[in-house]
């Protein structure tokens, strides 16, 4: 009789702890106390959890012609005026090293400016009806980790003679210095995001149909990225979209770059639009 | 995509954007018989542009010893057999262009070289170690004991594929000039560009995330000055200037004259389909075979063109005028054996002759009593 009771209360457990999260067919972010930032942060157990199945970018040149990422796994936090969701993904290969044909890891949310009873388009929306995008990327991760700014952070054994900058007649940290080095980084001159180290691994943007990417003024962006035993777990933080609320429903989509697969730009694995509700604090 | 005119195809072919030729096109006459493989070019270029981080493997000016010299590896021939050659039927193109055989779900027929693919530029591609009859004894190749110096910069093109691959329009072409650009404010480094551009001309740079090129030293070009790369040529290669649209050539104009009327320089790789704006005199001791494939079927013409150029008044004093002035000499006179190289105005920018008057000094000086060698 107690070898009974036994088995009974242990699969009882058993049971209990592989139910795992709830699942949901749309994404849905719940209340959290404060904004969540990190993806180990025990606030994130209390979400479901969305299965989102990715689908080759094959609309727009350049396409993705072969599939890669399956599928990512998503939750969702909300505190009033902000939204966490992180996302979990199967990825073999850490690709965290920009360089000449290699490409990086990342992961993109993106989300309809206005609530609208007519999404824009999923890919990247259209003209007059503009997307909001909070990106991270992989090498952006490891630079906030500390990797250094310098060419030997990339490839360890280069060498370089010298450098114009390094010039004796100009003072380390000089505002001559700093000039001598933008001249030869155009891009950096030019403000261009893209270069130098960074405050967080995230960017927002806005887009307004494919190839019209700009920077997101104004909208916020953090997160955080962890490499995982299997792939990546990444917390992407923005604001909470405008006119959301626990009745109407707006649209979220997502996409991975998969770097080892020469994944970038618009070659990446994406979702269509996903219901994204707002479950408020009770 | 759209049809457009290529009159080096001698024909319409297919582009992503429809035909808009600038106001003038920045071009370039390179002589490959004069050019020495002294890197002078590729430093001048190196030190003024791309000496910063992330920039250490770049050369936006390179010279390659032709056959087997290539920046970045096999760049070329990749392309080439890509492409399957491409026919020629006399002067007009009958195979595919790197736009009309673009595979699905691309722009344009390109490859992406690996970072290894640049660690080798002209290293060991002219250590001929045979007999020049019996071809180099270190290889089992058939390795003819022929080369020649082959010096690139981008061919801003009148039909750049680095502009066609950019999903997010960052390389424009100027109006003004036709110099190909990289906007590196909306550049955002995926690479497109460089699988692309058949002529390997754009580089991802590492450090800034963005890709960058030649300039054509636009800021040089705007004070009606060559790049840096034709006014410290050693050999005097080079001539840059503009050249005009098809059907609007001047003979007063130099690179029109040397291009399109006396069709001694020639574009390179022209069946890829892009119109490239640096057009090259071909090696007048080299097989004709290879050339064609290099520079169209024009190579035979223009290598006899060349070889009677001493006995051609008008062609041997434009060559005179390569590396005579630092500025653009858009318009050329010649007045018996002395050639001047004008501005836009007409005002003379320089003089030369036709022939340098030659001195023979005698190793033994009478006046000083010493005799006097060359070599030390
Ligand atoms: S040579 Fe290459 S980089 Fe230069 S304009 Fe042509 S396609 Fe673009
Ligand atoms: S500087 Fe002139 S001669 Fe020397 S390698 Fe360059 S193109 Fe050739």
């Amino acid at each position: 009789m107690l070898r009974i009771a036994l088995v009974v209360a242990l699969s009882v457990v058993v049971t209990s702890c592989s139910r795992g999260p709830v699942m949901t067919t749309e994404v849905v972010a719940v209340p959290a106390q404060k904004p969540v930032a990190t993806p180990a942060d025990g606030a994130w157990d209390s979400a479901p959890e969305h299965v989102a199945k990715l689908l080759v970018q094959d609309l727009v040149e350049p396409r993705l012609m072969k599939p890669s990422t399956a599928e990512v796994r998503v939750r969702a936090l909300q505190n009033g005026g902000e939204m966490a969701f992180r996302l979990d993904w199967k990825d073999g290969t850490q690709n965290d090293l920009p360089g000449p044909a290699k490409f990086l890891d990342g992961c993109a949310v993106q989300i309809p400016e206005k609530v609208e009873v007519n999404p824009p388009d999923p890919q990247m929306g259209s003209a007059g009806h503009p997307v909001q995008i909070t990106f991270w990327r992989a090498d952006w991760q490891a630079s906030v980790n500390g990797r250094k700014d310098d060419i030997h952070s990339l490839y360890p054994n280069a060498s370089v003679d010298h450098y114009p900058f390094q010039a004796h007649s100009l003072e380390p940290g000089s505002a001559a210095q700093k000039e001598m080095m933008q001249r030869y980084a155009p891009a950096q001159a030019m403000g261009n995001r893209r270069v130098g180290p960074r405050e967080f691994p995230v960017e927002a943007m806005m887009a307004e149909g494919p190839g019209t990417l700009s920077p997101g003024a104004g909208l916020l962006a953090r997160g955080a990225g962890v490499r995982t035993k299997t792939g990546w777990q990444v917390v992407l933080v923005r604001k909470a979209p405008a006119g959301l609320s626990a009745k109407v429903r707006t649209q979220v989509a997502f996409a991975i770059w998969e770097g080892s697969a020469q994944e970038v730009g618009s070659r990446k694995m994406r979702t269509g639009w996903i219901p994204l509700a707002l479950r408020e604090a009770k | 995509m759209a049809r457009v005119n290529n009159w080096q195809l001698g024909r319409e072919m297919s582009y992503w954007y429809p035909e808009s030729r600038p106001q003038r096109q920045f071009a370039a006459v390179f002589d490959t018989n004069k050019c020495i493989a002294c890197q002078t070019c590729t430093l001048a270029c190196k030190t003024t542009w791309t000496s910063g981080r992330g920039q250490e493997y770049m050369l936006w000016n390179n010279v390659e010893s032709k056959p087997y010299g290539f920046y970045p590896l096999a760049w070329d021939l990749k392309l080439l057999e890509m492409l399957n050659g491409g026919a020629w039927n006399g002067n007009k193109y009958e195979g595919q262009t790197i736009f009309e055989s673009a595979p699905a779900g691309e722009r344009v027929l390109g490859w992406r070289p690996e970072q290894q693919d640049y660690a080798y530029p002209n290293v060991g591609e002219d250590d001929c170690a045979g007999q020049v009859d019996k071809g180099a004894g270190m290889m089992s190749l058939p390795h003819m004991n022929w080369f020649f110096y082959l010096a690139r910069i981008c061919n801003h093109c009148t039909y750049p594929a680095c502009l066609a691959s950019c999903p997010r329009g960052s390389i424009y072409k100027r109006p003004e000039d036709g110099i190909v650009l990289v906007d590196q404010g909306r550049c955002r480094g995926y690479q497109e560009c460089v699988k692309g551009c058949p002529y390997k001309k754009v580089f991802f740079n590492p450090m800034t995330g963005t890709s960058e090129k030649c300039i054509a030293c636009y800021p040089k070009m705007e004070q009606g000055i060559q790049p840096q790369c034709f006014v410290n040529c050693i050999g005097k290669i080079r001539l840059a200037g503009y050249i005009s649209k098809p059907g609007q050539e001047r003979a007063e104009n130099p690179i029109d004259y040397l291009v399109r009327i006396r069709k001694i320089a020639l574009p390179l790789f022209p069946q890829f389909g892009l119109e490239p704006n640096v057009y090259y005199i071909p090696p007048i001791h080299v097989p004709l075979s290879f050339s064609r494939q290099l520079f169209g079927p024009g190579a035979d013409e223009a290598v006899k063109a060349y070889r009677n150029a001493a006995n051609d008044a008008d062609l041997s004093s434009l060559l005179c005028l390569f590396g005579s002035s630092e500025q653009v000499m858009t318009r050329w006179s010649r007045q018996g054996d002395l050639v001047s190289g004008l501005d836009d105005k007409g005002s003379t920018l320089v003089r030369v002759p036709r022939n340098e008057p030659v001195f023979t000094r005698p190793a033994y000086d009478k006046l000083y009593q010493i005799t006097r060698t060359n070599c030390p």
